[in-house]
């Protein structure tokens, strides 16, 4: 176990793993992306309140969902961080926060552009949901800036992972704010593949789908900076160095 | 549970049953935010091989200088 859970924190281990993992996360996000596009821009058929601005809610429900793993993501790989110095632990939560800033972004954009049909309005300051998505996405700012303005690795480290967790409580308020505070924005509708929920069993695929696609997205775009993060942090040590010489043919000179 | 596609023209396809801009808006900011977020970090680890090369290079000739 601790063999294993050391060998999982070897930024080296990380980037050789990932190697191999990466086809495989980007052909099924290319999959499900294409299938869930094409399926709910061309047959998804139109709501009978929303007409098609519904096909923008399979965006909209996909990105705000996954939006709300960041901040539990950046307190447990906080916490890891704090509690056993893993390194490879703290570059995945450095560079979640930029990420998680744009889907906050994306979910509050596509949110507001639906709103504006649907609600007749594209923002609602007294709306717990839409206020409580807005504070989560200047926490990630908070979490960007607090670590660019801390010299210090490991002090940033202990203050992100601090304020992760604070995150994590804002994530609890955003899930329930449509069901404590009922004002605008409507709570989930059940989830059922039989027909008997406001949105067809074809809403639920499309949108099931999509979320797939959105965090297999999510995953290689988190994979793809951390592996730079690691090549930056361990461009010392022999084996990025090695790495480096393949790949652009410079420092063949340990082989000669 | 696939019927059918349910436009019969292309340009009814695009004008999204009146809301042409809010559907179109939100899948084009959508593609934008998938494709930066995959490209930049492919721009990046080019440009963190090419310099961490050329120190690699420096770091080469100031050996040799000295041996």
């Amino acid at each position: 176990m601790w063999l294993w859970f050391s060998k999982l924190g070897s930024p080296k281990w990380f980037y050789e793993l990932s190697e191999k993992w990466l086809p495989w996360l980007i052909g099924a996000m290319a999959i499900c992306l294409t299938v869930a596009v094409v399926w709910a821009l061309l047959y998804l058929p139109p709501d009978y309140q929303q007409g098609y601005t519904s096909r923008i809610l399979v965006v909209h429900v996909a990105v705000a969902g996954t939006s709300l793993a960041f901040f539990p993501l950046m307190a447990v790989a906080g916490v890891i961080t704090l509690v056993w110095k893993m390194k490879l632990a703290d570059m995945v939560a450095k560079n979640a926060a930029p990420l998680g800033a744009w889907f906050s972004f994306i979910t509050l954009a596509t949110g507001s552009i639906w709103g504006s049909v649907s609600w007749g309005t594209w923002w609602e300051w007294t709306d717990s949901r839409l206020v409580s998505m807005l504070f989560q996405f200047f926490l990630f700012l908070g979490v960007i800036s607090l670590r660019s303005a801390l010299e210090n690795s490991e002090t940033a480290a202990k203050a992100c992972a601090l304020l992760s967790i604070v995150g994590c409580i804002n994530v609890v308020v955003i899930k329930y704010s449509v069901e404590w505070w009922n004002t605008l924005h409507q709570p989930a509708s059940p989830v059922s593949l039989n027909g008997d929920s406001p949105n067809g069993p074809e809403f639920w695929i499309a949108t099931g789908i999509m979320i797939l696609a959105v965090y297999l997205f999510f995953t290689v775009s988190l994979i793809l900076s951390t592996r730079n993060e690691i090549l930056v942090r361990e461009r010392r040590s022999q084996w990025v160095q090695d790495i480096v010489a393949k790949k652009t043919g410079a420092g063949v000179r340990q082989t000669v | 549970m696939i019927s059918a596609i349910e436009f019969s023209s292309f340009s009814e396809f695009l004008n999204m049953g009146g809301y042409a801009f809010n559907v179109w808006a939100v899948y084009g900011l959508f593609f934008v935010f998938i494709a930066a977020n995959l490209v930049a970090p492919v721009l990046k680890r080019k440009s963190i091989l090419k310099e961490q090369s050329r120190r690699l290079r420096q770091h080469e000739s100031s050996v040799k200088s000295h041996s």
